[in-house]
């Protein structure tokens, strides 16, 4: 392929020489080679979830809609219009796309654990959920924890930046004392700029004194 | 899994934390299974596609014959290549907040199984796949493309 491109190169240069130029185009234009074909088929599955999305596959000459479980079209160029949609069955596909299908990340996993009014203590609902959030960063072999401190509207900004920093620490020592590397842990601090449950300054919403934490 | 009841937080929780952090060297994920031969062309350099690291946008992901790559991106778009793949992640915007959504892949060989995130969830034509003979566009949510 790589060859064919580079010829083509060659005539498209030689393009400059006039006459002689429209000779060697000429010759050119027979040796070679067409394009490959980059031939390419496409194929909805249900979602981890059982659920059938949608995609839509469009060329220069023409647009296929696929919404059933197991539709496939398939695109022999660019010059040629997607198929119509004709279903495949479950072992043509484990054998086709089964590599990549095996390969699939599990999405990230997000808790949220609130804390006491002005205070780095969890409430006691958050507490315990702590196992859990410990169990799933383990059981995930976490690559990264991002852990995120947030505050409600009381107080000045500055304080809320340094108490949901306070907060989001105190999560980040829970998880590194239950041996978590601390590399893998992104702390961050965002103060009352985060609002989970919007409201004006100076009003106390629980919903807002928490720390997020994403498990990659 | 018991993760499911955060499902309706989950999304907010995205929307927030990752709204400013969106730019050309930040990362916008990151390769949560490799296997085999598998890099990451980050402009001149290549990468070994090690477990957790950083994938940026425009990013070029790479499989070798007995290879497999899964990465995670940050508005939780799930790719994974199967052997001698090879797709660039072109484009990768996840501001909600600023209405930024884009995710363009770009995809020249092999096979792939994509699961769309919350970029497709917000924004109906925000995501695409584009091959050498058609474009894919993504409402939702799990396909896979072979490219011959």
């Amino acid at each position: 392929m790589l060859s064919g491109e580079r010829s083509y190169e060659r005539c498209r240069g030689s393009l400059v020489g006039g006459v002689l130029g429209l000779m060697l185009l000429a010759s050119c234009a027979t040796s070679v080679p067409p394009p490959v074909p980059k031939q390419s088929m496409f194929l909805v599955i249900p979602d981890p979830e059982g659920k059938v999305g949608q995609i839509t596959v469009t060329n220069q000459t023409g647009t296929q809609v696929l919404n059933q479980p197991r539709q496939a079209s398939t695109v022999q160029s660019a010059n040629d219009a997607p198929s119509p949609p004709a279903t495949l069955q479950e072992t043509e596909i484990k054998q086709i796309f089964g590599e990549a299908l095996a390969a699939q990340p599990s999405a990230p996993a997000r808790f949220i654990l609130y804390f006491k009014d002005d205070s780095d203590e969890l409430t006691p609902e958050s507490e315990m959920l702590l196992p859990e959030v410990f169990r799933t960063v383990h059981d995930r072999g976490a690559l990264d924890i991002s852990v995120i401190g947030h505050t409600d509207t009381i107080g000045t900004r500055d304080y809320n930046y340094q108490l949901s920093l306070r907060r989001a620490r105190k999560v980040a020592d829970l998880l590194a004392k239950q041996g978590v590397d601390r590399k893998i842990l992104d702390i961050d601090s965002h103060g009352e700029d985060n609002l989970l449950i919007k409201t004006g300054d100076q009003v106390r919403e629980p919903r807002n004194r928490r720390v997020e934490i994403t498990v990659w | 899994m018991r993760a499911l009841p955060v499902v309706a937080l989950a999304l907010v929780l995205v929307l927030v934390p990752f709204g400013a952090i969106v730019g050309a060297s930040a990362p916008i994920g990151l390769v949560k299974v490799t296997e085999g031969t598998a890099t990451v062309q980050r402009g001149d350099e290549t990468l070994p596609a090690r477990l957790g690291l950083a994938v940026e946008e425009g990013d070029i992901l790479r499989t070798g014959a007995d290879g497999r790559m899964g990465v995670v991106l940050r508005d939780d778009t799930r790719l994974s290549l199967g052997p001698e793949s090879e797709i660039q992640i072109d484009r990768f915007l996840f501001a909600p907040a600023k209405g930024h959504l884009a995710l363009v892949v770009k995809m020249t060989r092999g096979i792939m199984a994509f699961v769309s995130g919350n970029i497709a969830k917000l924004s109906h034509d925000a995501v695409r796949v584009e091959t050498p003979v058609a474009i894919v566009g993504v409402r939702g949510t799990q396909f896979l493309v072979k490219v011959e």
